[in-house]
């Protein structure tokens, strides 16, 4: 399974790994019935306590996008829908937009007139 | 003695199927005949184990030594034969050999332990009688590693049908690396029947070195300790857990992922996936010399990564094309 770190992400360090899941199951290196990788992996490669890990695979778990099975892991039920995978996008762009001083209404101005 | 002989037609593997095939029913037919046509001279039951001393201890009644060592080489050869042809893996000269010095080596040791554990009962009225059989025993190890040794050299012989390619390309497209985004591939792969083989070798050692402290058994104390650091070594293959990234390759072995082995990035070459199986390899387990390594833990897709000093790396686990991608992404952008 291939995980990207955002690096630049302002978010808190569980957020962040939620979010690289989260991607990662939007964009297919896992499907739907596939296992995750046990959490104490995801947490070695990755760089980050083993309990982030855990509480970012619960936060998935409530989102309805993972399943925790005794004995079998941890499973994806689902892949994020679309509106749910660019939410999290939207969200950066919103913050870094406020950064500019452009307010949400500007940014869908913004968007408007590229499409 | 009758070999797996090589063919010199342009399709060794056809040739070879068939000598294999042969080679295999020949020694099991002798195994059988052999109890059959001398069972008048011998005793029933027919000494069948010999202790260190020299002197038999242990007995079977004449069938079983007939059939015991059938069940085994019938299990193991035609075993063997059948996985290498479900898998077309003869068109390869180098598993040819494999299975051609397991068959030799093999049919020529238990048709030799045959023949001098038949010879030692032979015109004996009950098998305590039976004589010793250690210088024999020797010359058969001998013959039979000698016998392992030619098929092998003989079947290697005709090259392989279609060579091997020698790096097959990632099954998956490049990975686009954003250097705002720290990539990382994870990855595992784990076989319950080792863990649960490793967990019984190590608690019956643990049972057996704690029974020769408490004086229960007469066992020297070394037998325990042995038995339980082998059950820890088949533990520590029975899952294996494979990371990527930017700082190169790691890989953790057993539940606990330790001990880890890491090979940086820049010792890396190029990554890329082949197909391999238990028989290409010698078996299950950390396979070959550092160097040439292979890391076996199921047969199937494995993750191979060339050393830029020039050894190689393989290990069995699954989603290795994206492993491999990933490594060779980030060995681009590291070294354009």
């Amino acid at each position: 399974m291939l995980l990207m770190l955002d690096l630049n992400d302002p978010r808190p360090l569980h957020e962040q790994v939620t979010a690289a899941i989260r991607r990662a199951i939007a964009g297919g290196e896992v499907a739907p019935g596939d296992r995750l990788p046990p959490a104490r992996d995801l947490a070695g490669a990755l760089g980050v306590n083993a309990n982030t890990v855990l509480r970012s695979l619960r936060a998935l778990r409530d989102e309805g996008l993972l399943e925790f099975r005794r004995g079998r892991g941890v499973s994806v039920l689902r892949r994020p829908d679309p509106r749910e995978a660019l939410r999290d996008r939207a969200r950066g762009l919103l913050e870094e937009a406020a950064k500019y001083g452009l307010g949400p209404d500007e940014v869908a101005d913004l968007i408007k007139e590229l499409s | 003695m009758n070999m797996p002989r090589p063919p010199s037609s342009p399709a060794p593997r056809g040739l070879f199927t068939a000598v294999a095939v042969a080679w295999t029913l020949l020694v099991a037919a002798t195994l059988v005949a052999l109890p059959l046509a001398l069972a008048d001279r011998l005793p029933d039951p027919v000494a069948s184990h010999w202790g260190p001393s020299g002197e038999p201890d242990g007995s079977l009644p004449l069938v079983a030594s007939a059939a015991v060592p059938l069940a085994v080489w019938v299990v193991a050869a035609a075993g063997g034969l059948a996985a290498a042809l479900r898998r077309r893996a003869f068109p390869r000269a180098a598993i040819r050999a494999r299975a051609a010095a397991v068959l030799g080596w093999g049919g020529v040791f238990t048709v030799g332990l045959q023949i001098i554990s038949l010879g030692a009962n032979l015109d004996r009225a009950r098998w305590q009688d039976a004589s010793g059989i250690g210088p024999p025993l020797v010359v058969v190890i001998v013959l039979s590693l000698a016998a392992g040794a030619l098929a092998a050299l003989a079947a290697r012989r005709g090259g392989d049908d279609t060579p091997p390619p020698e790096a097959e390309p990632p099954v998956r497209p490049e990975i686009g690396l954003d250097p705002g985004r720290r990539p990382v591939w994870v990855s595992s792969v784990s076989a319950p029947v080792l863990l649960a083989l490793g967990c019984v070798m190590a608690a019956a050692g643990v049972l057996l070195f704690a029974g020769t402290l408490a004086g229960q058994t007469r066992r020297p104390v070394e037998v325990g300790l042995v038995l339980a650091f082998a059950g820890l070594v088949v533990i520590a293959l029975s899952t294996v857990s494979v990371q990527a990234g930017p700082e190169g390759l790691r890989i953790g072995f057993g539940p606990l992922r330790w001990p880890a082995r890491r090979v940086p990035l820049d010792r890396i070459e190029r990554a890329w996936v082949e197909e391999r199986s238990p028989l290409d390899v010698g078996g299950w387990g950390y396979r070959g010399l550092p160097g040439r390594a292979t890391i076996m833990i199921r047969g199937g897709e494995c993750l191979v990564v060339a050393y830029r000093s020039g050894g190689r790396l393989a290990i069995s686990v699954d989603d290795a094309a994206t492993g491999a991608a990933l490594l060779n992404a980030l060995l681009a952008t590291a070294r354009p």
